[in-house]
Parts: C-alpha cells; sequence; structure tokens
C-alpha cells in the first residue's frame, strides 16, 4: 500500500533542475503590468497631503490608484473588514499601504512608489505592548478570560508561591518566495488569480467582493508556495485584491509581488507576548493554581489575533493538570504590522508560558526538571476510553482547563522513551561534570514535552472537499482544498488515493488548487491539511471503488466486498483484471468515473465566549532533549545536540513527518534564540532584511540531531490514523530555550534564576549569566 | 545606447544586447532569457537562492551586474542535468529529499556543485555545513541537505578515481 | 541611457572617474537591484584594471591589488602574519560573497564592520590612491574617515593595499562575534598579530572593529604586551586598556554596553590563541 511509505516530495525532480513553477515564474501576456505600494513611513499620523502627481510622472507608469480612487475602499481582513486595502486619510503603522502604482516593470513601478509628496501629522503611536496597555488599547473591547476552579485560593493557600514574567519576541516568516499574486482578466469581467497562498478560497472571497462580483466569477489557482508557515493565510489578500482592482481598470493582466524589505515591512509576522504568572506550589513542585496574564502585541488591525490568542489560551496548560487555573488574555492594538497566523498559532506561546513556570518551579523547589514535570503531567491514557455509564468514572475525569477530557495522554510513556534513549541523565550528570572543570564554556541540558491541540478552534473550517477523476487508461487526476507549501501535503493525499485504488502514486496525478475544482475550502493551516484533505480524498476514492466493486461484483455474482483492490491488480471471483482494464470496461459500461468526497470534523463543539468544550479533535505529542553550551563572557551559544520522540500516529510518511518534524524545532529553536526583531521607538522595523534578521542557517543546526517517531496509532479514527504534523514539532524548539536557562543558571550558584527572555540573542544571554553571578 | 555582451550560458554562447547597463544577472536569466529555475529570494546576496556558477565558481545572480561578466561562462540550474539524466547532485537532493518548499533548492543545488568544485569541504559534514551556510531554507531542511551533498561529493570523488584507474 | 565603462587600465579609469559615475567592482555592497536609484549615473567597472588586480610580493612588503577578491586572499600563499586577514577573508558573508567581493570594495564602503579592517590594521597596512593629482600613499587608518566615509578625494580610486615587510612578520589572528555561525555582520570583532622574540613580545598590534564608527588600534594595550610573555599577554588585557580606543555604538545587532564587554574577551581571546599557537 501506497500510505505509510517513505516516497520524497511529488515535484522533488522539479525542484533539482529548476522546471518548479512558483508564481514569479509564470509566463505571462506580454502587456502584463507590475504592481508595488507606496508605503506609510510613519506609524500613526493623519495624511495631510498626498501628493501622487511625481509618481504619475515616473517613467513607466501606468496608471496610480490612491484612496480617492476606490469607492467603496475594498476590505482585506480576513476577519472583522477592518482593514481597507489603502489608508484612507490615517496611516497606522510604518509600512501601511497608502497607494498603488501600476507600471510597466517591477523596477518602474517600485522606483516611482517612492516619488509621493505626503505630508503627515504625527499623532500618539503605541509601539510596545506596555504602552498599548496603558493606553488601554484593546480588541474586543477588553481582556478575555476563562478559568477552572479558583486559582487566587489555590495560590494563597499553597504552600509556596512565586511570580514571574517572560517577555516572547515576534517572529518574521521568511518564507522564501514572498508574497506574490497574478490576476488575469477573462471574458465578461471574470477574474483568474494566480496567488501564493495557503487560503485560496479566501482570496476569492476577497477578489470577488472588491470587485462586486458573485464568488463565481472568480477562479483562483495555486500549484505550490515557496513556504507559507501561516505568513500566507490572510497577507496575501492585499496583493491579489490590488491586481484585480488594477486590472478591471486597465484591462490588462497585473502582477504583484513584494521585495524582501517591502514584504518585511508590510507584512504581519508572529505575535510578540509578555507573560507574567503567578504560581503556588507544593514542596515537591506540584503545581496548585496558576493565574497567567498574557499580553499579545497584535498590530493595527485585527487579523487573525483573536483566534491566535485563543489557542495561546488553549495551551497555557501544555501537558499538565491543574485545577485552578486563571487565564486573562489582552489583544492589544498596536502601530506595528499587524500580527497574524504563524505556525503553532498562539499556542507556542501559550505552552512557553507554563514550560516557563515549569522551569522556575524546578528551579525554586531545587528538584530535576524532568521530575517535576511528570510529577504534573495528565494521566497516561489507559487502553479504553472511560465508560460513560459510569458516573464516578466520568468525575474523575481528567480535563483541561476548558473543560476538555484528555483521554489520548501518552506523554508519560513517551518521555520515557525519549530519556532512555538520549541518555538525558547520564548526561545531565556529565553537563554537571563539564560545569565543574569549565568556567567559560557552560553546558545546559532540558527535555521539555510538547501536547498540541488539533483542529481549528472556529467549528466550521473543519471540513474539506475533494474531487477525483478517473481517466479511460486508468491514470488518475488529483484535486483537494489543501494548499501545498512544502509540507508535502500533496504527495500525502496522493498516497492516499493511491491506496484508495490499489495502485501506485505515481498513477495519480496531483494537480494545483483550483477553487473551480474544489469550492469552499479552509485554509491550510492549523496543521488540518491532511487530516481534513486526506479524508475528503479517502472519501472520494471509496465511492469510486464503491462503483467499480459493485459492477464488477455484478458482473461475476459476488458481494462487492469480495472485490480486491492491490498491486494495480483487481481481484473478482477468481479472476484477476489490471486496474486500467477494470476502468476501461466500467467506462463502456457507463459507470461515472468522477466523485467528489467531503469530510467534516466529528465529535468537536466549542463555546470560545465560556472558554469550554472540545475545540480540538485529538492532541498530538513530542518531545525534545536539547543540550547547549553558553560562552560565559561573550553570551555565544550553539545547540550542540538535540534528540527528539514525536507522535505523528501512523505516519502517512515517515520521511515527510521526519522533514517536518527537524523543520519545525530548528524554526522553534530560532524563534527563540538568534531571530529578533527590533522597532524603533518611532515604530519603524530596523530588521527588515535578512541582513540584520538571522534566521537559521545550515552551520546552525545541531551537530548530533537524532530524530524518531513515536510509533503508535491516533486513536481517533483520522485518515489511516495518522497525526498532524506541520505545527507541534515546532514548539519542541523551547527545549533549546530551557537548556539554555540551565546553562546560564550554571554560571551562578543556583540562588537566583536565571530569567532569561526570548529570543536568548548572546546579549540577553549575558545579561542573566551577570544576573545569576549578582555582578 | 545599447550594451552588448556575450555570455555562454550553459554551454551556449549567446549575443545579449542590454537596453540598460545597470541589469544583474539574475534579472537577465530570469526576465529577459526566462531561465526562471534561478530564485529571487532577498535580491541583496543574504539568501543565496540566486547562486549560479559564474566560470565555474559559486556567486549570487542578485549582486552581480551582466555586463561585469562579458565573456563569462555561466551554469543555471537549467544546465546541469544532460538530458534526462539528473546531475549527481541532484539525483543525491532527490534521493535524500533535501527539501521542503523547494524554492531555495536550486541555489543550494548550485552552491552545492560549487562547494565540490572548491575541493576543500571532502566528505566532513562540519565543513560541508559551514560551506553551504550562504544558502538559507525556511523550512530547515539542512539534514536531508547536508546528507545529499555528502552523497554527492563521496559518488563524485569516487567516479573520478574510477574513471582514473580506468 | 547612462553609461557603462570597464576601463582597462588605471589611466583610462582616472579619465572616466574625472567626468564622474559610480565605482563598481565586486558589487556585494552595491545591491544592485534593490538600490537601483543609487546607480543612477555612468558605472564604471573596476574589476579588469589591471593595476588592481593580483597579489604579489614586492620589495618593500606585499602588495594586494584593490580588485583582488576574498576568495583569492584565502587561497594565496601568504606568511603566518596574514593568518588574521585569511580568517575574516574565510567569515565575509558566505563564499558566494568571497568569490565577488573585493579587499579595496570592504575598505572604500567604509562600514564600521567591515570584516577586513582590523587585519589589515595590524599589519600597518598603506593604500595606494591614484587621482588627477597623481598618486599618494596613506596609512589605511588615515584613509579611514569614519562611518561610511574615506579620505578618498573627487575622482580618486583606490588601487592597491600595501603591507610593508617589517609588518608582515610574526603570526596573525582573527575572532568575530555575530548572532549566527556564518553569513553574518559582526557585533564585534578583532584582529591582533603577535612578533614573539626570545620568548617575550616583541611587537603587537591589536584592533578592534565594529566597536566603533571605525576600527582602531589599541596602542595603549600594545605597549603593555610589548616585553611579556605571549603566555601572559591574555592575561594583561583589561578594560582600561581597551576601552579608550572604542566607541562602540548601538544598533539592532546589539547594544553599546555589551559589545565593550564582548571586545575586551575577544581580544583575550585572540592573544590566548596566538600565545597557543606559538607553542606548538
Amino acid at each position: 500500500m501506497s500510505v505509510a511509505k517513505p516516497l520524497p516530495h511529488d515535484a522533488a525532480p522539479l525542484h533539482v533542475t529548476g522546471q518548479a513553477r512558483y508564481i514569479d515564474d509564470i509566463p505571462v501576456p506580454a502587456n502584463t503590468l507590475h504592481l508595488a505600494f507606496g508605503l506609510s513611513e510613519r506609524a500613526h499620523a493623519k495624511v495631510t497631503v498626498l501628493d501622487l502627481g511625481p509618481v504619475r510622472a515616473a517613467p513607466g507608469v501606468v496608471a496610480v490608484i490612491g484612496p480617492d480612487d476606490l469607492s467603496p475602499m475594498p476590505d482585506c481582513s480576513p476577519s472583522i473588514h477592518d482593514e481597507p486595502l489603502l489608508a484612507m486619510g490615517e496611516v497606522h503603522y510604518a509600512g501601511h499601504p497608502m497607494f498603488i502604482v501600476v507600471a510597466e516593470s517591477h523596477l518602474a513601478a517600485r522606483r516611482a512608489a517612492r516619488l509621493a509628496m505626503v505630508t503627515y501629522e504625527d499623532l500618539p503611536a503605541l509601539i510596545t505592548i506596555e504602552q498599548a496597555l496603558a493606553a488601554n488599547s484593546h480588541f474586543e473591547g477588553g481582556p478575555v478570560t476563562w478559568q477552572i476552579g479558583d486559582a487566587a485560593a489555590a495560590i494563597a493557600g499553597a504552600p509556596r508561591v512565586l511570580k514571574g514574567s517572560i517577555e516572547i519576541g515576534g517572529q518574521e516568516h521568511f518564507y522564501l518566495e514572498g508574497q506574490a499574486a497574478l490576476v488575469l482578466p477573462q471574458e465578461g469581467g471574470d477574474m483568474v488569480v494566480h496567488s501564493s497562498t495557503q487560503h485560496p478560497t479566501e482570496i476569492q472571497h476577497k477578489v470577488s467582493e472588491a470587485l462586486g462580483l458573485p464568488m463565481n466569477a472568480v477562479r483562483v489557482e495555486v500549484r505550490r508556495m515557496g513556504g507559507g508557515f501561516g505568513g500566507k493565510e490572510s497577507q496575501g489578500n492585499h496583493l491579489a485584491v490590488a491586481c484585480a482592482v488594477a486590472a478591471r481598470a486597465t484591462g490588462r493582466p497585473c502582477k504583484m509581488r513584494y521585495d524582501r524589505d517591502d514584504d518585511m515591512m508590510i507584512t504581519g509576522k508572529r505575535h510578540a507576548f509578555r507573560i507574567d504568572y503567578h504560581v503556588g506550589h507544593d514542596d515537591r513542585g506540584r503545581i496548585l493554581g496558576v493565574e497567567f496574564l498574557q499580553l499579545a502585541q497584535c498590530g493595527w488591525s485585527a487579523d487573525l489575533s483573536l483566534p491566535v490568542c485563543d489557542r495561546a489560551m488553549l495551551h497555557a496548560d501544555n501537558a499538565y493538570l491543574i485545577e485552578n487555573m486563571r487565564i486573562e488574555s489582552h489583544r492589544l492594538r498596536t502601530n506595528t504590522q499587524s500580527a497574524t497566523a504563524y505556525r503553532g498559532f498562539g499556542g507556542p506561546q501559550g505552552m512557553l508560558g507554563i514550560e516557563r513556570v515549569l522551569d522556575h518551579v524546578a528551579f525554586a523547589v531545587g528538584r530535576e526538571p524532568l521530575e517535576v514535570r511528570r510529577a504534573n503531567f495528565y494521566g497516561e491514557a489507559g487502553g479504553q476510553p472511560p465508560d460513560p455509564r459510569d458516573i464516578s468514572a466520568q468525575k474523575k475525569q481528567q480535563v483541561t482547563p476548558y473543560r476538555m477530557p484528555v483521554e489520548d495522554f501518552i506523554l508519560h510513556g513517551l518521555t520515557a522513551r525519549l530519556e532512555e534513549s538520549s541518555a538525558y541523565l547520564a548526561r545531565k550528570a556529565e553537563v554537571a561534570r563539564w560545569n565543574a572543570a569549565n568556567d567559560v564554556l557552560k553546558k545546559g541540558i532540558a527535555l521539555t514535552p510538547v501536547k498540541f491541540g488539533i483542529s481549528f478552534t472556529l467549528t466550521w473550517l473543519n471540513q474539506a472537499g475533494a474531487l477525483v477523476h478517473v481517466y479511460q487508461d486508468g491514470s488518475v487526476h488529483l484535486n483537494h482544498g489543501g494548499t501545498e507549501m512544502g509540507q508535502g501535503l500533496f504527495q500525502k493525499v496522493a498516497q492516499v488515493a493511491a491506496s484508495g485504488f490499489g495502485i501506485g502514486v505515481e498513477r495519480v496525478k496531483i494537480t494545483a488548487t483550483d477553487t473551480g475544482k474544489v469550492p469552499n475550502t479552509s485554509a491550510t493551516a492549523a496543521s488540518s491539511g491532511s487530516d481534513l484533505n486526506g479524508m475528503a480524498v479517502k472519501a472520494a476514492c471509496d465511492t469510486l471503488r464503491g462503483r467499480l466493486a459493485e459492477f464488477l461484483a455484478e458482473r461475476h455474482q459476488v458481494s462487492p466486498a469480495e472485490v480486491l483492490f492491490e498491486g494495480g491488480r483487481v481481484a473478482v471471483g477468481g479472476a484477476e483484471y489490471g486496474f486500467d482494464e477494470v476502468i476501461a470496461m466500467a467506462y463502456q459500461a457507463r459507470i461515472s468515473l468522477s466523485a467528489t468526497g467531503f469530510y467534516a470534523t466529528p465529535k468537536i463543539t466549542w463555546d470560545r465566549v465560556k472558554g469550554q468544550g472540545r475545540p480540538f479533535f485529538y492532541f498530538a505529542y513530542g518531545a525534545a532533549v536539547s543540550e547547549v553550551v553558553i560562552d560565559r563572557l561573550t553570551g555565544e551559544n550553539r545547540i550542540l545536540r538535540c534528540d527528539i520522540l514525536h507522535d505523528a500516529g501512523a505516519s502517512l510518511n515517515p520521511a515527510i513527518d521526519m522533514g517536518q518534524i527537524e523543520g519545525g524545532y530548528v524554526q522553534g529553536a530560532g524563534w527563540l534564540t538568534t531571530e529578533e526583531l527590533v522597532w524603533d521607538d518611532r515604530g519603524r522595523l530596523r530588521t527588515h532584511a535578512p541582513s540584520t534578521y538571522k534566521i537559521p542557517a545550515c552551520s546552525d543546526r545541531p551537530r548530533v540531531f537524532n530524530v524518531a517517531l513515536w510509533e503508535g496509532a491516533n486513536r481517533e479514527e483520522t485518515v489511516y490514523r495518522s497525526k498532524a504534523v506541520g505545527e507541534p514539532p515546532f514548539m519542541l524548539g523551547i527545549s533549546a530555550l530551557m537548556a539554555l536557562s540551565d546553562a546560564v543558571a550554571a554560571c551562578g550558584d543556583g540562588t537566583v534564576y536565571p530569567d532569561l527572555q526570548a529570543p536568548a540573542t548572546p546579549e540577553r544571554i549575558l545579561a542573566a549569566v551577570k544576573r545569576v553571578r549578582g555582578d | 545606447m545599447s550594451h552588448d555582451l556575450t555570455l555562454t550560458i550553459n554551454g551556449t554562447r549567446q549575443q545579449i544586447a542590454l537596453d540598460d547597463p545597470r541589469v544583474t544577472l539574475l534579472d537577465l536569466l530570469r526576465e529577459r532569457l526566462h531561465l526562471t529555475g534561478t530564485k529571487k529570494g532577498c535580491d541583496r546576496g543574504q539568501c543565496g537562492a540566486c547562486t549560479v556558477l559564474i566560470d565555474g565558481r559559486r556567486q549570487n545572480a542578485c549582486l552581480a551586474l551582466a555586463l561585469s561578466h562579458d565573456g563569462a561562462e555561466i551554469t543555471t540550474i537549467e544546465g546541469l542535468a544532460e538530458g534526462d539524466t539528473l546531475h549527481p547532485v541532484q539525483a543525491a537532493f532527490v534521493a535524500e529529499d533535501g527539501m521542503q518548499c523547494g524554492y531555495c533548492t536550486p541555489g543550494q543545488v548550485m552552491s552545492a556543485v560549487g562547494l565540490i568544485a572548491e575541493g576543500r569541504a571532502g566528505t566532513d559534514p562540519e565543513r560541508i555545513r559551514e560551506g553551504m551556510s550562504g544558502n538559507l531554507c525556511r523550512c530547515a531542511a539542512y539534514s536531508g541537505i547536508t546528507r545529499a551533498v555528502l552523497a554527492a561529493a563521496e559518488e563524485m570523488t569516487t567516479t573520478k578515481g574510477e574513471r582514473k584507474t580506468a | 541611457m547612462s553609461a557603462w565603462h570597464r576601463p582597462a587600465s588605471l589611466t583610462e579609469a582616472i579619465g572616466l572617474l574625472a567626468e564622474g559615475g559610480v565605482v563598481a567592482a565586486g558589487c556585494t555592497d552595491l545591491f544592485p537591484a534593490t538600490r537601483r536609484q543609487a546607480l543612477s549615473g555612468p558605472v564604471i567597472d573596476l574589476t579588469r584594471v589591471a593595476e588592481m588586480r593580483g597579489i604579489s610580493e614586492t620589495r618593500g612588503g606585499w602588495r594586494f591589488g584593490a580588485a583582488v577578491r576574498w576568495s583569492e586572499v584565502l587561497s594565496a600563499a601568504l606568511p603566518p602574519a596574514f593568518d588574521g586577514l585569511k580568517a575574516a577573508a574565510r567569515e565575509v558573508g558566505s563564499v558566494q560573497i568571497q568569490n565577488a567581493g573585493t579587499l579595496g570594495g570592504n575598505l572604500c564602503n567604509a562600514s564600521p564592520a567591515a570584516d577586513g579592517v582590523p587585519g589589515l590594521l595590524t599589519l600597518e597596512a598603506e593604500v595606494e590612491l591614484a587621482g588627477p593629482a597623481g598618486m599618494r600613499r596613506l596609512p589605511l587608518a588615515a584613509f579611514l574617515a569614519g562611518a561610511r566615509r574615506t579620505a578618498l578625494a573627487p575622482g580618486e580610486v583606490l588601487v592597491a593595499i600595501h603591507v610593508p615587510s617589517h609588518a608582515a612578520a610574526g603570526r596573525g589572528a582573527f575572532l568575530k562575534l555575530g548572532a549566527r555561525r556564518y553569513l553574518v555582520i559582526s557585533i564585534a570583532m578583532v584582529a591582533a598579530r603577535l612578533v614573539v622574540k626570545g620568548g617575550r613580545i616583541d611587537r603587537a598590534a591589536v584592533a578592534v572593529g565594529a566597536c566603533g564608527p571605525v576600527a582602531s588600534r589599541l596602542p595603549a594595550l600594545e605597549a603593555a604586551l610589548a616585553g611579556i610573555a605571549p603566555e601572559d599577554a591574555a592575561a594583561a588585557v583589561s578594560e582600561a586598556l581597551v576601552a579608550p580606543a572604542l566607541a562602540p555604538i548601538g544598533d539592532v545587532r546589539g547594544d553599546a554596553e555589551y559589545r565593550g564587554v564582548v571586545a575586551v574577551e575577544l581580544v583575550r581571546r585572540a592573544l590566548r590563541g596566538l600565545a597557543a599557537e606559538g607553542m606548538r
């Protein structure tokens, strides 16, 4: 069976020969026009004069579209209609698009975009979390609070109490392919849109809304993205809408791509957070109650901040059963880029909050952090779910702070296995010996777990469709609603289709995602791509296979269940046919060889106002051990070794899943170490180029990197019992920060907690070293 | 005023007339010669997606002014394979799945070809990681990339050896 | 439409420069596509100027053509005094950058974080300039007038870098601290060169970069090192001997205080490394 094989990415031969096409590689008609945005230089200001005369007069410029040229102004928000395509009289961040230049070439457009004469009247700008909090600048009118038990009472009654705070930086997606869109006008005013987007239906929706057209007049196609990571869930809307507006105005094809610095200046990033915690615990480190204050820098518009901040709250427990918890979440409006989806979608920040608490508590009680973590873990899942008729079992059922039963917990077994395979304790002792013998280079080691909830928290998004054709020659044409951004979705889903027919994956043609083939798709996000689309494809294949089986069963006078599809052959009542023979016969017998498939995730219910329900179908688990070394005198640091054991259920493709796990860890560790976003006090992003914003390079990968898959099927009925794998491994990177904290602690006498902030740049590490040494 | 230059691109000598002397090699390849395999990642020499070989040495095409390289031999990702036979580095990237989204892949492959030709990294993974550090991969497929470069380096050294003894 | 020139000789280059234009060589700091407006005038490509090419040993020492690329520095057979310069060459950007970027470009661009400068300062480098008024030579320290500023007069061009024989003695070292292992712009960097005679430091040259508008030598420290054993050199480094020569700037790569602290430590390490090398 094709499923579970470690096949490489389907497009690998195209990538290594340079034939794989991204938006900017698609051949365009000769009359194509190129767009660029003119950007605000101020973080918050009234625009008193916007003179576009010099822009219009620049060489190569065909049209300039300003705020007064669009009525009504198209909206680009994915949520609450608060993002006009262009700033209307007031700019809300430095980088805010103010006008569109339409020119004969990309360079002409870019050059002209800098020529506007703008007069600003500055308004007070809120750049930091603290400024926004002081100004009471909130989305949703104020904080959102969810709780379970009585945290304040539990803390008051606890033998020991501690307080702390961690600043968590944002993160630039730095997809290697920048945002891009190409719009081709069709007859009758229809539009075909090529977009580098994780959400084709949203692009279709936004473009049709902007043009006042029904959605059936706009078709969106996405073959692949050069990386997405959440940054192409909503941030492509502006380019597609701008191109559509310009294409209608000029009647010519329009294309727009952001250069790297524009991309970094204009688009949203991961939310920066500050998390304050107040914890009551016992002498063994058992946590009795926690109060979290989660402060999120959301930027100037809502975008996806509300569900992002919800997910941060939903991961404030991570792997720990805490019966008294209160989470107060502030979604702060600031005059910075509108923070958006980024791999983990708030989960990493929420999870880092509780992992920081565990690290701090373990330090305070002077116990081995892994033991303290274990003492707080949820209980391990048994073989059977609890009997719903047994009231006592229900009463004892462990639930998350949002009251979802935790029925699939495997971290006791998983961390035990990882502890052994990584020789955690022996290496911990070795690290201690090293630290005793070395004054300058100090090592640290940490094991952290991940429990990540799988499903969109907006319940209705948990649906997917597929369309499968089988042609007369037995070749299969596959469409589904998911998009490919390197995560290997297309290959996985093709493997599902091939398995459905018992044929090799080479018979399955993977095609571009197309809103004309599968409508009303959800974003490829929340790690849900293969869960949702795999199931939809399986449903379509099951339908087709059912038709074929019925047809053959009738011919051979057996039951359809006795028709077997395997190894490219079909066996029925003692006879055997090639798959293509069967298809030819079915065609002649006038059997429909095309089917749609549909899937809606079962079991989930969620009341976000109360913060209660079952938002997730299941949890994905994993754990990592990171070992690091720091230079006590310069703050320089390296990850020396990383061991990971991760739960991908019954993996659809182990090779692709291992790639996701390694890549997720490295990206997560990058977020918490080298990747630092800096805005100056006037709100201008200073790190808007790869020379100043540092993502991990090849040489930053840990020298020893052992990754293994946990062997165990998903207990929920997912596609072939696999689990989602896109986001959960990202949070394994938290182990790197905790290992750095351990190394810093080793520089002191054990009385002062390192209080390491993120990202742990050399400078912050050096500051923490000084703190623990009392320098 | 038109500026003429001659480039041998993937083995084919081409006379090119530029109306603007400031065209980068990358824009020349992508926009005028339609060789779009070479990618534009950052346009400032910091990501390596546009790596090509100029007279056998790897460089960032986004920083190279086309006219500066009049007379040079340029090899791009489109010029590596011989017909349907992949270059050993290309084959190794497929076999080791040294990619995820694929956008940085042409640059990675070209950089690896350059690295192996430089002959300094040999088959030491640490030297290979250092030598490949000019090519960023945001998906962080670095394990596969390093394995692929190692495998290709080993294969190319063995093949060379065999040829010598043959 | 603007002009493009690629002179083959210095005389030709100076003639063209007299009419104005932008000088180009390796183009790694020019960002031709993203800063195309800066290239609006005629472009004068100096990479073919014969006088600006090659590394050679002369009667007075060593001569580096201004258009010598970093990868040429790396592969050249040079005495151990140049080990610091070579180490810097290996850390300039990436191999792709080293194959394009030139030594002269690094100096003329005059970035406070220019990798080549500290090493060349410890090598007592002089620059050879040519212009309408003829040739002149300047110590490198006098050439670097400030952040992104040089002593180049209008119409003048950097032809070569000279390292005198007396400075090509001893052994050099270079250390750079950045946020990532490779492909970084420095937060701080240090070059050192020691000449040891009879178990004692005969001459010491130490320079720090990225900790002020221009890299600079540390004369007080150098004086303190003279006459002591190389293995005692690191211990002789104190903040008081290093700090006066620095004017660290705070920017997105690190704040001023951090740079100062780190610079002192890097100096110690460079000296410790040299002492260890010497004892081998």
